[in-house]
């Protein structure tokens, strides 16, 4: 049946308007570096850079690519900002698709993943012959490698965070408490600052997105358990870290809101901002809003706490880095981006704006950091070799399902009492072996 | 006293009954009498739920406009002082005015392309009879289970053969073709909903078919049109998943990715987040303020016809 007798040519000139409509929104393009192998380039041309915390570090990025545009006339770089949440699935739909950038941010908990891929150069060669050799932070270049899965640097690095614990010092203060250095004086400060019927709680804990990284600092800090691993298998459910998960779970509705149950970062951070809560345990990432909110005078952000014998041992934060993708068709331009962004004046001026803790060593002395205490102390925690710093396993293609999406609803079941602590570390554990041995056969 | 008294009753053992009596003679009114047991509900009765889920409904806006206007560190729970600050600092640092921008081009043109391909193919789904036709409108049904995100590396890949990742084209077609299916239904229910012989009549006086859709057919839509448009427009505006992996440029992201940004991997600015939620909700709540009304009655025309 003719749907439009006599009108054919009206159809036609119709699709065809609307072909034309689209194609003059389109001029689009294939996403850069799309697929195949990538070439070294002229060092010349466009790059992209995908930031992977874009919005709250796109003007520090901004200012960095415009100082390096005016020491570059002839390359350009198009910024992509990134929110951190969804990064991960960009890379990988950007990696399927194919369409990565020249250089993007990669920070060490997702860096497996993409190595494993294929999807980033590796970088040991390049850092030889760069300005930047033997300018970068050992510890924190050693870090990225192990975290890359495969013995190679995949990124260079450019900062770390820390856990630290803030606390209210007018609030200690009013309640004649000193600083909450040791896990002791902790509990006995989250219990004392508690008055529910004023709701006033002595802590606020982390039960929604990113509960486990925090969690399993809790626990090795209080058990002093110095190593993620005893052979192949993870310490994660020895009995010391179990009874420090149930004292520290046990927190929860007794010195703590009960809607931390969901809490993630944001709203932890907003109501411990807002409210009348003695202490929070996050990194120093957030240190500027609290800032915001509290001024410098109301609190302090010092190092997760000892124990009463001073041992003092910390999970490890993941390392943020650059990474330059191997399907790159200007290599050597993007190269250039990197040196420039890990240089000392631009990696001191990101990690200023940041609160974070420079991966240049000589960003790392510049008199900023002295000024921010909480960076100051953090990097002072991770430098001094007087801290054991418990190597998450980053390399492990499976972490980040297994630390968040997997383990974080039974993680609100240990704290709502529905599942022992016991039950749950040892799930975890299970998986964590699982993925470990699962590694190991595929590196062989 | 009369039976229809005697049930009005019975239906109404928890509400207050009626005093009134029908008048002698008079033919028994069941529904009125009901409507008048219901009218006489106390006003409280019915004012405190809706005041409850008023409340409940409005205290978590009411939240996001305190933190939109009031200055940052400040933890009062009033407006007051007030500040435009985060308002200007989204606008213009965060780039929200070119978001905006943006997220208004493709739901205008979602909103478009949607409307016109759901006429033709609704029209074709109403008024012709062809093979297969139940085992269509069956994929067209079951395409609604597939969540975008499953298509997500196949469009991809798609759209970079075409060259149009990084633009807005991508993000048009791939929300146009989402929306198409449920659209293509509800508006064929529209269309069956209308006498074929009004069109006849049109035919035979010497329109041709497209003539007499236009005349006669489309004027009697508009409450399915209303329906259709506005909800390809505010599913388009409020979709993240597309613009988030087709787009890259800075200059071409939508107002939902760009309200993403805004949450940094350990840092926020709920000043700036709340700014930006208001922002993003404002042509929504004006949508529909405007088309209430049609809206209500297109939706349920259209479920009950097709």
């Amino acid at each position: 049946m003719t749907i439009f007798p006599g009108r054919r040519r009206a159809a036609l000139a119709l699709a065809l308007s609307g072909v034309l409509a689209l194609t003059a929104t389109a001029c689009g393009d294939d996403g850069g570096g799309a697929g195949g192998e990538g070439t070294e380039g002229s060092g010349k041309g466009k790059i992209t850079f995908w930031d992977n915390n874009g919005g709250v570090r796109t003007d520090v990025w901004k200012e960095i690519i415009a100082d390096f545009e005016k020491a570059n006339p002839d390359i350009d770089v198009e910024y992509v900002g990134i929110a951190s949440k969804e990064v991960q699935s960009k890379y990988d739909t950007a990696i399927q698709g194919g369409a990565l950038p020249d250089v993007g941010g990669v920070g060490a908990a997702m860096l497996a993943g993409i190595a494993a891929q294929n999807a980033l150069e590796p970088l040991d060669e390049r850092i030889q012959s760069s300005a930047l050799h033997g300018k970068l932070n050992a510890g924190m270049v050693e870090s990225v490698k192990a975290a890359g899965g495969q013995d190679k640097l995949f990124t260079v690095p450019t900062s770390a965070s820390n856990g630290v614990l803030y606390y209210r010092t007018d609030l200690f203060r009013a309640a004649g408490l000193q600083e909450p250095s040791t896990w002791s004086a902790f509990y006995a400060a989250a219990e004392k600052l508690t008055d529910r019927d004023k709701n006033r709680f002595g802590y606020t804990i982390r039960g929604g997105a990113g509960s486990i990284a925090q969690a399993l600092d809790a626990m090795y800090g209080q058990s002093g358990i110095q190593s993620f691993w005893e052979g192949d298998r993870t310490t994660v459910n020895d009995p010391k870290n179990v009874a420090a998960l149930e004292r520290y779970a046990g927190l929860f509705k007794k010195n703590t809101p009960a809607a931390d149950v969901n809490n993630d970062f944001t709203k932890m951070v907003a109501q411990w901002d807002s409210g009348e809560i003695g202490m929070l345990n996050h990194n120093l990432g957030s240190y500027q809003d609290h800032v915001k909110a509290l001024g410098t005078e109301k609190f302090r952000g010092i190092p997760n706490p000892t124990l009463d014998d001073g041992t003092r041992v910390m999970v490890s934060n993941p390392v943020d880095g650059l990474g330059l993708f191997s399907s790159s068709k200007n290599k050597a331009a993007a190269w250039k981006f990197i040196e420039f962004a890990a240089s000392h004046s631009s990696n001191s001026k990101w990690n200023k704006s940041a609160g974070a803790i420079p991966a240049n060593t000589e960003a790392a002395q510049d008199p900023w950091l002295q000024e921010a205490e909480p960076t100051k102390l953090a990097a002072e925690v991770l430098f001094s070799g007087k801290a054991t710093i418990v190597q998450l396993p980053y390399y492990l293609p499976d972490w980040n399902t297994i630390s968040k999406a997997d383990n974080e609803a039974d993680f609100q079941k240990v704290l709502l009492g529905s599942m022992t602590a016991k039950a749950f570390a040892d799930s975890l554990a299970e998986q964590l072996n699982e993925a470990q041995a699962e590694w190991k056969s595929q590196k062989k | 006293m009369t039976a229809a008294a005697t049930r009005t009753r019975t239906a109404s053992d928890d509400a207050p009954v009626s005093p009134a009596v029908p008048p002698e003679g008079a033919p028994p009114a069941p529904a009125r009498k009901r409507h008048r047991a219901w009218d006489e509900v106390p006003r409280w009765q019915i004012y405190l739920p809706l005041g409850i889920y008023l409340v409940f409904t409005l205290v978590p806006f009411y939240w996001i406009l305190l933190f939109a206007v009031r200055p940052a560190g400040s933890t009062s729970l009033l407006p007051w002082p007030m500040t435009s600050a985060h308002f200007e600092k989204v606008w213009t640092e965060r780039s929200f005015g070119i978001f905006f921008q943006n997220s208004l081009l493709i739901g205008v043109a979602v909103l478009i392309s949607t409307t016109l391909v759901a006429l033709a193919g609704g029209y074709a789904l109403a008024r012709f009879d062809f093979r297969f036709k139940k085992g269509f409108m069956l994929a067209l049904l079951c395409s609604q289970f597939v969540p975008g995100a499953l298509l997500l590396v196949p469009l991809f890949q798609i759209f970079a053969e075409l060259r149009m990742i990084n633009s807005i084209g991508s993000v048009i077609i791939a929300e146009t073709v989402f929306q198409l299916p449920l659209s293509m239904i509800l508006i064929s229910g529209f269309i069956r909903n209308v006498p074929p012989s009004l069109e006849e009549a049109a035919w035979v006086d010497g329109c041709n078919r497209f003539r007499a859709f236009l005349i006669v057919v489309l004027p009697l839509l508009r409450p399915g049109l209303v329906a259709v448009g506005s909800f390809a427009f505010v599913h388009a505006w409020n979709h993240f998943l597309f613009a988030l992996m087709f787009l890259s440029s800075q200059s071409k992201q939508t107002i939902p990715v760009g309200l993403n940004t805004l949450m940094g991997a350990d840092s926020v600015d709920l000043g700036a987040l709340a700014a930006g939620g208001v922002i993003a909700a404002v042509p929504v709540v004006v949508v529909f303020a405007f088309i209430q009304k049609w809206l209500v009655t297109g939706f349920s025309a259209g479920a009950v016809k097709g």
